[in-house]
């Protein structure tokens, strides 16, 4: 009688055992693209800080650190048994989806994460805003914008520009979108789009963005007829834009970490890969003075960074 | 090679945008406090960094309205080290003045910030449709602004006595800003979200359809939008720079720098 009581204890915690959370009973691993780059390393600090408060245990595999990374990173794997793999960077996840196709996988910071091979048990943050996100931030800022234009490809970017079109039309905005086939178009087709609009978007299409010239090309013709830019990166300030608004790198690395902890307790939120909650934004003030567009003074204290003429 | 070239471009503004965003993040330290007459700010309640901004925006106009200067702080431990002396003025949240003054730091409040007329406001708990009252915010991710202690002091204190057991079961994802939080809720990033009321008054501007998805599950007390302190009762030279600071709202550069804060005025406590 004794040993049959015995051994419903031993079920009884073995059972308890298999459903503790990964906090008890193993690590997670972080596999960084590479730790020179500022924004991995910056999302694996914030990660790092909010999972240790929360009791997990961490360890961190840096793929430049390695000559042999996807070796070394099979036998790290192999040896850690991590109960869940946080990939920064699409280097990163590539390499754990080949060598622990099995595992809980977490992602960020991959480029274009739509390409990636995705399978059930993996989640992510994705790199870009949503583009939501984006026109409404572009709304706060300048509200009485009516008409926003843009070139894309199709090949590339059809879903993307859909997406955007719907989001605008939400907010009473109406954006003419214009295809091209080759960057040598973006010279005639902007000088047909130009005219027709309040303010010209660049979006991450790599027909449009084709290099240097591509985007010099954009701005200056938008500077000719005078009109503003908006960008989806900084980069694009020291150019000409007016405004940029991207994703706040901490805030993805905090988000990244609360969606493992939601993993290990399986209490993970509808959709598999989310829109980082957090945005940074730039302000080029000395264009807008140019051009002497309008924009919400009561929006300045969301702002990041204002460039004036004088930097 | 065609197409590799323009995906290399892309990749090469995703990494130098990191870059930049590094660049502007300046954060002061204690050794570089100025010995000259200073503004000493710290917010509790906004991750904003923009530091550098803020910095040379009020420097440019303290240099010419009596050669004083803002000193910004990223670090909660730094700002606290430059309360030292006197002749200096102090920035910071109401929540924070509290906190220092509980710790027998001997701050007094001189001027009180405005902001569309009103020196006070309250912080909202808003949730989405199906978060029917504050019981089901279990397992679920609240998005705010603010210090993470100060986050979770403001929910505790909303949640009330009978619902603070849930603070443990409840996860908060700390966002650069109000507006982050509150379209963290809209786009389904969080379920809830902390702001301050002038908050949600930005969201039915900037995205009606957002604000209209939301309702409130609890109010926090009223506080102070931002507080001007002095150590002690203020000394000549403290009252030169509260002088230049209330007279902000006077002038446009004044009233353009006053807008990085949130605010549009100062005025003294009634």
């Amino acid at each position: 009688m004794k040993i049959i009581n015995f051994y419903k204890v031993l079920i009884l915690l073995t059972a308890c055992l298999t459903n503790v959370g990964f906090a008890q009973s193993g690590k997670v691993l972080i596999i960084n693209s590479d730790s020179a780059v500022y924004r991995y390393e910056k999302i694996a600090i914030e990660f790092k800080k909010i999972i240790q408060q929360n009791g997990y245990q961490w360890t961190e595999f840096s793929l430049d650190r390695y000559p042999e990374a996807e070796v070394e990173l099979k036998k790290r794997i192999q040896q850690e048994n991590p109960a869940l793999i946080y990939c920064i960077g699409t280097k990163a996840y590539s390499l754990a989806h080949n060598a622990a196709p099995t595992k809980k996988l977490l992602f960020s910071a991959a480029i274009n994460w739509q390409r990636l091979d995705i399978g059930q048990g993996t989640y992510g943050v994705a790199n870009e805003l949503s583009s939501a996100q984006e026109i409404s931030l572009l709304h706060y800022f300048f509200p009485t914008l009516k008409t926003i234009g843009l070139l894309y490809n199709d090949n590339f970017s059809h879903e993307y520009v859909e997406t955007i079109k719907k989001d605008a039309l939400a907010l009473g905005l109406n954006i003419i979108n214009q295809p091209i086939n080759d960057p040598q178009e973006i010279g005639d087709a902007l000088n047909d789009l130009l005219p027709k609009i309040d303010m010209f978007w660049i979006i991450s299409d790599p027909i449009v963005l084709n290099g240097k010239e591509s985007v010099q090309k954009i701005l200056q013709a938008a500077q000719q007829q005078k009109k503003p830019v908006y960008a989806y990166s900084d980069v694009y300030i020291d150019q000409g834009a007016v405004l940029a608004i991207s994703a706040d790198i901490a805030t993805i690395g905090r988000q990244s970490a609360n969606l493992a902890m939601a993993m290990d307790t399986n209490k993970i939120p509808s959709g598999t890969v989310q829109s980082p909650a957090g945005s940074t934004i730039t302000l080029n003030k000395c264009a807008l003075d140019s051009l002497q567009f309008k924009f919400n003074q009561d929006a300045l204290d969301s702002v990041n960074t204002i460039v004036g003429c004088d930097k | 090679m065609k197409r590799t070239l323009p995906i290399f471009f892309i990749f090469f503004v995703f990494i130098s945008g990191g870059y930049w965003s590094a660049q502007s993040n300046v954060e002061p330290t204690v050794d570089a406090v100025d010995a000259e007459p200073t503004f000493y700010f710290y917010n509790t309640e906004t991750n904003i960094n923009n530091f550098a901004t803020l910095k040379m925006g009020f420097d440019v106009y303290l240099e010419n309205h009596g050669g004083y200067y803002l000193q910004p702080f990223d670090l909660k431990e730094n700002f606290e080290k430059s309360i030292q002396e006197k002749g200096n003025i102090y920035l910071l949240s109401s929540w924070h003045l509290k906190e220092l003054q509980q710790k027998k730091v001997p701050l007094e409040i001189a001027l009180v910030a405005t902001a569309k007329g009103d020196t006070m406001q309250r912080k909202v708990l808003s949730a989405n449709k199906d978060i029917a009252n504050v019981s089901m915010l279990k397992n679920t991710v609240i998005a705010a602004a603010g210090s993470e202690e100060y986050v979770h002091s403001v929910l505790k204190q909303i949640l009330g006595k009978g619902q603070e057991a849930l603070l443990k079961d409840i996860k908060i994802l700390i966002v650069p800003k109000d507006l982050d939080a509150l379209l963290a809720v809209g786009f389904g990033m969080a379920s809830a979200a902390i702001s301050a009321e002038n908050g949600l008054d930005k969201l039915a501007q900037m995205n009606p359809g957002h604000f209209r998805e939301l309702h409130t599950l609890g109010f926090s007390e009223k506080d102070y939008i931002l507080i001007a302190a002095t150590l002690k009762k203020p000394n000549q030279q403290e009252t030169q720079l509260l002088k230049v600071l209330r007279e902000m709202s006077e002038v446009e550069a004044g009233k353009a720098n006053l807008k990085l804060l949130g605010i549009d005025g100062w005025s003294t406590l009634k």
